[in-house]
């Protein structure tokens, strides 16, 4: 319901935060990853869209980019390895007021939480899911990810990945419900930001994957994508991504792309040179679980009671016989 | 003149029959020629009876019983022999029931379903019990059966605005329902934080009996209260969220559903007059305000927003200026049933000053006769004058929902009903029922169906949220054939030579006025043998226009019990009084954009413009060609081709290309004075004194995205110049 006067009377309250008020303590990641442009853009989302950080939480796995949580000063979950999605599913569950985030590596989001990736997309709950993808472990000292590139050198494998590396991209577009699909590099700033922005404002299941850089264990490995913007294709279009003319300049490889198309964005998302870089696909038509699964009935202490007594009911040994 | 046209043309005139009168139209049980085939209405299938449906959603409220019947025979009924025997014997149902309704029967579908099976079985007809019972497990509503008469109006508006009410109450208690859990889970978490919470007796007690033994509460409570959080609840909070919940609790406008016994008891928002109404709302407008101010800073205190400094002098001014129209319409709305007949002029006043005031008042004005004589003037007949009168006042005030209809009509117009209901302001719903006239055996349905189709009350509404101009908000496309002044039906009789005669005919406001006995007066029927060519019908004389004295009568045609076809003269004042009713219509029309005259204008002067250019060019084309073009105008100078090119920077000052920052903490690492982060925790150089230049190149060459610029040196005696120099040219 909505009381238009007072609600009109009230805004004149709000309260601008700055950015200060979202940055939960010094990053301990190292300086040059690309982690830090990542909270940088999203601590400014959360300062222009006003967030309340009591109304904020970010949920993670393990990894590097899963510490995300610690540099937040909202509620966070620092979770288990390739459980971000299951935690976060249950707190939207049980708190849909709440504005939920996920941080998730491409270790822990495509290695050991693939299942739960799968079907988090399929269930298109509303959130705003962050693929941290490095390419590499990070965190344990250079093990290959799935997304290692085929012939990366790393401790698991000294004489080169032996496959081809996993897209994370066109997986996610190949699972029914897929809702929101974009990608976006770590060095281009004013992209994250946009990409990061409009993936919050869409209603359900957000994966933006992150290309980021590990400047501990794979100084170089964008070298040629970082210097070189025609290795970048930018996809933009009305209801997509537009860029500043600034930008423009610098980015003149550029595509039209309807969000709308499936088909195409399924095309573009398989190309990795150049690095397509936008929203690949965007329907706000699916349906969200939690919206299909509303029971409307609200969770009083005594309906909670009842609902854990009838399944406690259901392993407990009646002496007389079930009553 | 011929005699016998003297003495219609005075009949016409005066109302008096010179030589005599020949018949009485009444003493024959005439009607209207149109009228001739409606007579045993409950062997019709049509809108009525109404099915009032309980627990249906929100556009199903009112249904026809024909659709049910309809939808069952549908859905119960193959397409194949079985199903016509099904189809047949349901729609014998259908026509039982309407004939029990007709007869005065009454009480729910069911009810007359079962009334009627039973007399149809007795029939003994084979597979009847058969067909009944799949047909009726296939009836989609339940709910009390209506037939168009004087109760219908009030009860259909009632039903239709219980659907509404508890549609929005629905949604009140869940808001309410919610801030009161989390108003009150705020509440628990205050008090097991509390000092109160951690005593020994409170702990005991929520352990509960089984294992009470097992623990020492004081030790509990000694060890708890020492791990006590800083914020616990602040006592002025407390007592703010305490009485917050027990206003929303003790509320009397939306009662929880099955809440009777116990609890309060609610508000009743059924009146049968304004005054009533408007009394109660004020009565209740201070626990309105009370309440709608507990929901605003519930709504404040389980999102945390509320703050004392701010808020607190706000809500202590809380009052109905601060509540707003809008405010109001969140709360239930006020039916108020009235007769427009016995409303006096105060009546009038106070309606037309609550629904100008904007209070959330659903006036339905039910008029029964609108063949009524003028109140003011003896013997003249104004029709319908204040029914019309009451609607075109509330239209005047322009934010009033406005719809007029005949009974006869409002099953088609049930989704404007509802429309009208939520419309978020007043509303007037003005009905004529057809039951309060002197028709005789003219069942109200037909009666108030002729009514609109004469003209004499025709249906409209006036929907001030539907758009911002009269095209979007006024709508006549109930009535049949709006574009015309009179609506136009194909009738078929035989002569005397027993041949089939087709004709068109009209019905005016005179058909309508021939259904009711006490203007008979105004009619004489005229024996066939003297029928003549002078004898014209009604439409056609009010189209003449005649200066001198009438050469031509109007008459109507008439058809008896026996179906044979009578004329009857008119009177002068019913041809008057229809003039003034079709004068009525065009002004609805000209509202609706229907033969709008300043449109008809705006077209004409277009058209001619149109035309006039058009002549012109045939003749400029005929004549010599014209002069070459001028040459087009140059292109507007000062506008430059391309963007100006970006401003230069100094190359001997160190900068940052700060929107490219990826805030990769590389340089603030190097020297976190020299190099800042702004706003958007992007970089740019802070203090480029507060570091070396070697600091400024090792960050240009750190930087991934090769953002730093770091200039010439500042400091000529840095040592190692000529190197740092070499390596800071790529970056200049």
């Amino acid at each position: 319901m909505t009381i238009t006067a007072p609600e009109c009377l009230l805004r004149l309250y709000e309260e601008h935060p700055d950015l200060e008020d979202y940055q939960g303590g010094a990053p301990r990641w190292c300086a040059g990853c690309g982690d830090n442009a990542i909270l940088a853009a999203v601590q400014r989302l959360c300062r222009d869209e006003a967030l309340r950080p009591e109304k904020t939480a970010f949920i993670s796995g393990i990894g590097c980019s899963s510490r995300f949580p610690h540099y937040m000063k909202t509620y966070g979950f620092h979770g288990i390895h390739g459980r971000a999605l299951p935690v976060a599913e249950g707190v939207r569950m049980a708190r849909p007021d709440l504005h939920v985030f996920v941080s998730t590596g491409d270790g822990d989001c495509c290695s050991i939480g693939a299942g739960h990736w799968i079907h988090a997309v399929r269930y298109n709950m509303n959130m705003t899911v962050f693929l941290h993808d490095n390419h590499v472990y990070g965190l344990t000292k250079k093990q290959a990810s799935p997304t290692s590139p085929r012939g990366l050198r790393t401790n698991t494998t000294p004489r080169g990945a032996y496959l081809e590396a996993l897209n994370p991209l066109t997986v996610t577009l190949g699972v029914q419900n897929a809702s929101f699909v974009a990608q976006a590099v770590d060095w281009i700033p004013e992209i994250l930001y946009s990409i990061v922005s409009a993936a919050f404002h869409h209603k359900g299941f957000s994966f933006v994957r992150i290309l980021q850089r590990c400047p501990k264990f794979l100084p170089d490995l964008f070298d040629p994508w970082l210097h070189d913007p025609q290795k970048v294709l930018v996809l933009t279009h009305d209801n997509g991504l537009q860029l500043s003319p600034g930008l423009a300049k610098v980015h003149k490889n550029r595509r039209e792309h309807d969000p709308a198309d499936l088909d195409r964005a399924r095309e573009i998302a398989s190309g990795a040179d150049p690095i397509p870089v936008g929203i690949l696909y965007r329907n706000p038509g699916v349906p969200c679980y939690e919206d299909l699964r509303r029971s409307g009935k609200l969770r009083t202490g005594a309906f909670v009671r009842a609902g854990l007594e009838a399944e406690l009911d259901k392993f407990t040994i009646w002496p007389q016989g079930h009553a | 003149m011929h005699s016998e046209l003297q003495a219609q043309l005075a009949f016409h005139l005066t109302g008096v029959w010179s030589a005599g009168r020949p018949e009485a139209s009444d003493a024959l049980e005439l009607r209207p020629a149109l009228l001739a085939a409606y007579r045993n209405l409950s062997r019709l299938r049509y809108d009525f009876p109404l099915v009032l449906a309980r627990n249906a959603p929100h556009g199903g409220a009112v249904q026809s019983l024909s659709g049910l019947m309809d939808r069952a025979i549908e859905d119960a009924a193959p397409r194949d022999g079985e199903g016509e025997r099904i189809r047949g014997h349901v729609l014998r149902m259908e026509q039982a029931i309407r004939a029990l309704v007709a007869a005065g029967g009454g009480g729910s579908l069911a009810t007359l379903w079962d009334t009627a099976a039973g007399r149809l079985e007795s029939s003994g007809e084979d597979l009847l019990a058969d067909s009944l019972s799949r047909a009726r497990a296939a009836l989609k509503a339940d709910g009390e059966v209506l037939d168009c008469g004087k109760a219908m109006p009030a009860r259909l508006f009632e039903h239709a605005w219980r659907t509404v009410q508890e549609s929005k109450a629905r949604r009140f208690r869940e808001d309410i329902d919610r801030l009161i859990l989390r108003l009150s889970d705020i509440l628990a978490a205050g008090l097991a934080l509390s000092e109160e919470g951690r005593s020994p007796e409170r702990l005991r007690a929520e352990v509960g009996a089984a294992h009470r033994e097992a623990f020492d509460f004081e030790a509990m409570s000694r060890l708890l209260a020492g791990s006590l959080p800083k914020g616990t609840l602040p006592e002025s909070r407390r007592r703010r969220i305490a009485s917050l919940v027990s206003v929303l609790e003790s509320q009397r406008f939306f009662p929880a559903p099955g809440e009777r016994a116990g609890g309060v008891e609610p508000y009743a928002f059924v009146f049968e007059s304004c005054a009533a109404a408007l009394r109660a709302f004020r009565e209740r407008r201070p626990a309105m305000i009370a309440l709608a101010q507990a929901v605003a800073v519930a709504r404040l205190e389980v999102e945390n927003e509320y703050v004392e400094s701010k808020h607190d002098a706000f809500f202590e001014e809380f009052g109905e200026n601060v509540l707003g129209p809008k405010g109001v319409t969140l709360f239930p709305d006020y039916l108020v049933r009235i007769g427009a007949a016995d409303m006096q002029a105060a009546g009038h006043a106070g309606l037309m000053e609550a629904l100008g005031a904007g209070l959330p008042l659903k006036v339905l004005a039910q008029t029964d006769d609108i063949l009524d004589e003028s109140p003011v003037r003896d013997g003249q007949l104004a029709f319908g004058a204040r029914s019309r009168q009451l609607a075109a006042m509330a239209i005047a005030l322009s934010e009033v929902y406005v719809l007029q209809s005949s009974a006869s009509n409002l099953f088609q117009l049930r989704e404007r009903i509802l429309r009208g209901l939520e419309y978020p302001g007043p509303a007037l719903f003005s009905v004529f029922s057809g039951a309060g006239g002197a028709c005789g055996e003219l069942a109200p349905y037909l009666v108030a169906a002729a009514a609109m189709e004469s003209r004499a009350f025709p249906a409209f509404s006036y929907d001030p949220s539907a758009g911002e101009d009269w095209a979007s908000r006024f709508s006549l496309e109930n009535n049949p054939r709006a574009d015309l002044d009179w609506p136009v039906h194909a009738i078929a009789y035989e002569d005397d030579e027993h041949q089939r005669i087709s004709e068109e005919l009209a019905f005016t406001l005179v058909d309508f006025v021939g259904c009711d006995r006490r203007y008979a007066k105004h009619f004489a029927t005229i024996p066939r043998a003297m029928w003549n060519e002078r004898m014209i019908a009604v439409p056609e004389y009010l189209v003449r226009e005649t200066k001198g004295p009438p050469e031509k009568v109007p008459c109507l045609p008439l058809v008896g019990r026996d179906g044979t076809l009578h004329r009857a003269i008119v009177g002068e004042k019913l041809i008057r009084e229809a003039r003034r009713c079709r004068e009525a219509w065009r002004s609805l029309q000209e509202l609706a954009g229907i033969h709008n005259s300043h449109a008809e204008r705006l077209l004409a002067r277009e058209r001619k413009a149109w035309e006039e250019q058009r002549t012109a060019h045939a003749a400029a084309a005929l004549g010599p060609q014209p002069a070459a073009e001028a040459p087009a105008p140059a292109a507007a100078p000062g506008v430059p081709a391309q963007a100006e090119p970006e401003e230069e920077r100094p190359r001997d000052e160190p900068y940052i290309e700060t929107p490219r920052c990826t805030s990769c903490n590389e340089c603030t690492q190097i020297n976190d004075k020299m190099f800042v982060y702004d706003s958007n925790k992007q970089a740019s150089i802070g203090d480029p004194d507060a570091g070396t230049y070697r600091q400024l190149v090792e960050a240009a060459e750190s930087c991934q995205v090769s953002i730093i610029h770091p200039g010439r040196p500042r400091n000529p005696a840095e040592p190692g110049l000529d190197e740092l120099i070499k390596r800071a040219e790529p970056f200049l």
